[in-house]
């Protein structure tokens, strides 16, 4: 695989003595969308804050485009744009104003994708901010992102005030973005705009990175819920490492089983003359519901 | 309708006081603290009949009418007199301070950060938040008034009765609730905290500054300038209960026309309505600095303009100042008439020593609380696309401190032309020499300097405690101001840089402090920076 465009090892970051980031670890790749998923107060904002050079890592490594977050934040942020998720700006500019600022703090200038841009999320640029939703003014910065002409896009649950209507714009720029062969990082609750449009993905919880890697990948780790009916006495199946959640009533049970050990849990099944079996995939909910549930 | 307007004004009274009763105490003990000690401490500084004489002459002098208010009295002349001439504008000034910070911060300042919504949201009345900030205001106020009631009456001074205590007490307290109902009314027609104490401290500026001008006149004019009130209470002498009433029917009628206003308009609004802004930015608007000169336009305009005018009120009256000798004809036939001249140039140009002082203390105002957006817009969330982009910090932190230091000395040295523009018209030939003005800016710029270093080391270092950097201008301003009158010991008035400057302009500027003064003054800088760019960015 090429050289990765975001590098972070073991990185770590202490708010005096709470650890916010215990162990984090994940690369991103060019031309691919990272999701960054995880439970509130886990780590993503904190973590995309360090990778900004806002906040200092405490130990651990993180680089963009190969160069230190913190001591080339300057040069780094010249090939990045970020939205956050919660934006705020001067009351007293224009929103018009803002987008034109940001696009010329980076040397760029307001061009004929901008103004398609403020067009597609139908945006009134001439207001005050002051006066914006916040919605609207995530719409700033989103279009000040998108017009700008980087290598890395890190998006910080960037729609949480956005209608589904322009949700939907944004998908549709993230997969140009994408097809554009750039680099996307974004962190997000909404599941469904993750499964639609990442490539790999990784789950932090309380400041630790706990798995990375594709979706199917995923689904493979994840647990399959079934429910079988057996001519035999089946209890014998709940002492199987792989079975979790056992519940037996007469001859039929219902248990989750871990998806990659599927094979061996049928091939003790068999035996026991199977009548009635029903199997169900994880949703991507019950995924990431385990995942979050999960005991440290 | 009672219930829609006022319900549970009570609830948020007592919320509010048990959020701001450290503040208030703070307030209180600075400002009985004040007024007991200086009055336990005026017997021994004008006991003696020589020193009664002297100060009376002093306090006559068209400097002194100007900054404290004319010395009506009259004869026989007691302390206390003395006392209530030198303290009562004074002040007034700073419990108009008091009222401008409460009514602001409970107002606009909850509205600004959100907690009025929340508040709003609860079966709350709509002009509960209003009446519970007014409430408070007359708790506060009624407080001080009766506490610098009781220490005066503590302190014992020669001459004193206890008519006046209670009238110094009480009139100051209404006094204070008559700036607080002005800043109320403020704060629901501007659009955000910091527009509504923009608003009333320029309303208290001209009040105070007009009323200078009518001092030095005609103190018959003084009436008009409703600050001049204060003046008119006559204390200790005919204990004067009349203005006191004027301010009660002027604080009602503000704050009757404040609850109507506030009634009327939203959360979160103003009176006036937002105009459509750009759509695009304009060429200039490109970088940090123009960034910060678009957010503070009309603020650092006002304060050039506001300076130089104050400038010019003072210098207006150098013509009357340097008079002084002609209202003693006698001494003028002895000395000769360029003598009488070189006389009235130095009592001129030693008046001119003080008014630098407090132009340099107001000039470091609007740098300060532009250095201070460094951590402020920072919590606000403002600056974060900023440090997305490729702006280093470096960047923003010397285009904030460069910009709040030019226009803090900016300010500084129009308030010097003021001065010497209108003093020259008023004072004509005989006015002393520009040149001789600007050593008052060569000598004060530098103590300027170091104070904005002092704030900027702060707001790098130590970001949450950056409002302590107030400390020394308000500290310096008050130690000169009132310092030199009260004889306070030379070590007390060098706590802070504005001390450590000699008497210029009446002495020529001695090169060699100004220059490690502005030396120090540019490192403390220096380290702020060096401590900003290795520590975390706040955020919210
Ligand atoms: N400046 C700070 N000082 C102290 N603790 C902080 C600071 N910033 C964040 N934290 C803590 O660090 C943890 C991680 O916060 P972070 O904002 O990164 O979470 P998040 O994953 O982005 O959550 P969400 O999904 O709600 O946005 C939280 O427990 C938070 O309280
Ligand atoms: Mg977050």
């Amino acid at each position: 695989m090429a050289q990765p465009v975001v590098q972070i090892q073991h990185l770590q970051k202490h708010f005096g003595k709470f650890q916010a980031l215990k162990d984090i670890t994940f690369d991103v790749y060019p031309g691919e969308v990272f999701g960054f998923i995880g439970p509130n107060g886990a780590g993503k904002s904190t973590t995309i804050r360090t990778l900004l050079g806002i906040l200092k890592k405490s130990s651990g490594q993180a680089t963009i485009f190969g160069q230190d977050v913190w001591s080339q934040a300057v040069a780094i942020h010249k090939r990045l744009a970020y939205v956050p998720g919660d934006v705020y700006l001067w009351p007293n500019l224009s929103g018009g104003e803002a987008i034109d600022l940001f696009l010329k703090l980076n040397g760029q200038k307001h061009s004929a994708k901008t103004d398609a841009l403020i067009k597609d999320f139908d945006l009134d640029v001439s207001k005050k901010n002051r006066t914006y939703s916040k919605g609207n003014r995530q719409k700033v910065a989103l279009i000040a992102a998108f017009s700008t002409d980087a290598d890395l896009y890190i998006f910080d649950e960037p729609t949480s005030g956005l209608d589904p209507l322009m949700e939907e714009v944004f998908q549709k720029h993230v997969l140009a973005l994408k097809a554009a062969g750039k680099s996307v990082l974004l962190s997000s609750h909404i599941l469904s705009e993750v499964e639609r449009m990442c490539d790999r993905i990784g789950i932090i919880r309380q400041g630790t990175i706990i798995e990375t890697g594709t979706l199917d990948d995923m689904r493979q780790l994840s647990r399959t819920q079934v429910t079988v009916t057996t001519v035999k006495d089946l209890s014998t199946i709940q002492q199987l490492p792989a079975v979790h959640s056992f519940n037996q009533t007469g001859n039929k049970a219902t248990f989750a089983v871990d998806s990659e050990n599927l094979a061996s849990v049928m091939t003790a099944l068999a035996p026991l003359e199977i009548k009635q079996l029903q199997s169900t995939p994880p949703t991507l909910e019950d995924l990431f519901l385990r995942y979050y549930n999960q005991e440290a | 309708m009672f219930s829609t307007h006022y319900a549970k004004t009570g609830q948020l009274l007592r919320l509010n006081l048990r959020r701001d009763w450290l503040k208030i105490v703070f307030w209180l003990i600075g400002l009985v603290g004040l007024m007991a000690g200086a009055a336990a401490k005026f017997d021994g500084l004008y006991g003696t009949k020589k020193a009664m004489a002297t100060i009376i002459t002093t306090l006559k002098t068209p400097a002194m009418v100007s900054l404290m208010g004319p010395f009506t009295a009259k004869p026989p002349y007691t302390v206390a007199i003395v006392y209530a001439a030198e303290m009562m504008t004074f002040m007034g000034l700073f419990v108009a301070m008091m009222n401008i910070y409460f009514a602001v911060h409970t107002t606009r300042g909850d509205e600004d950060s959100g907690v009025l919504e929340l508040i709003r949201a609860h079966s709350v009345g709509r002009s509960s938040a209003l009446t519970a900030a007014i409430l408070e205001l007359v708790i506060i106020n009624v407080i001080a008034g009766v506490l610098e009631a009781l220490g005066l009456q503590a302190s014992g001074m020669t001459g004193m009765n206890a008519g006046g205590n209670w009238l110094f007490g009480l009139g100051l307290a209404m006094f204070g609730l008559m700036f607080g109902a002005f800043s109320l009314l403020f704060a629901q027609i501007a659009d955000s905290s910091r527009g509504a104490t923009i608003l009333s401290y320029s309303w208290l500026g001209i009040l105070y500054v007009i009323r200078m001008g009518t001092d030095v006149k005609n103190p018959d004019y003084t009436w008009w300038t409703i600050y001049g009130w204060i003046e008119k209470l006559d204390i200790y002498g005919k204990n004067n209960w009349g203005p006191v009433g004027l301010m009660l029917l002027m604080t009602v009628i503000i704050g009757a026309l404040t609850i109507m206003v506030g009634a009327t308009r939203d959360v979160g609004a103003g009176l006036l309505p937002d105009r459509a802004g750009r759509k695009r930015a304009s060429l200039f608007l490109a970088g940090p600095l123009s960034l910060i000169a678009r957010l503070e336009r009309t603020s650092t305009i006002i304060w050039l303009v506001g300076l130089f005018f104050l400038g010019a009120t003072y210098g207006s009256i150098f013509g009357t100042a340097g008079d002084l000798l002609k209202s003693n004809p006698m001494m003028s036939k002895l000395i000769g008439t360029a003598a009488t001249d070189a006389a009235n140039r130095a009592i001129v140009l030693s008046f001119a020593n003080k008014l630098t002082i407090i132009f340099a203390v107001l000039a470091i105002i609007p740098g300060l609380i532009t250095m201070f957006r460094l951590n402020g817009d920072e919590r606000k969330g403002y600056f974060e696309q900023l440090h997305a982009r490729s702006v280093s910090r470096a960047h923003l932190f010397f285009a904030i401190a460069g910009f709040g230091l030019v226009v803090s000395l900016a300010t500084f040295f129009l308030a010097v032309c003021g001065m010497y523009v209108a003093g020259a018209a008023s004072m004509g030939d005989n006015m002393p020499s520009f040149a001789h003005f600007m050593r008052g800016f060569w000598g004060f710029a530098p103590a300027l300097i170091v104070t904005f270093g002092f704030g900027a080391l702060l707001s790098g270092l130590l970001p949450k405690l950056q409002t302590l950097a107030w400390i020394l201008p308000a500290y310096g301003f008050f130690s000169l101001y009132l310092g030199a009158l009260m004889n306070f010991p030379k070590w007390s008035t060098q706590l802070t840089p504005f001390g450590w400057v000699n008497t210029v302009p009446v002495k020529a500027v001695n090169w060699g402090t100004a220059g490690w003064m502005t030396a120090l003054g540019l490192i403390l800088v220096v380290v702020g920076y060096i401590a900003y760019q290795r520590r975390d960015l706040l955020e919210n």
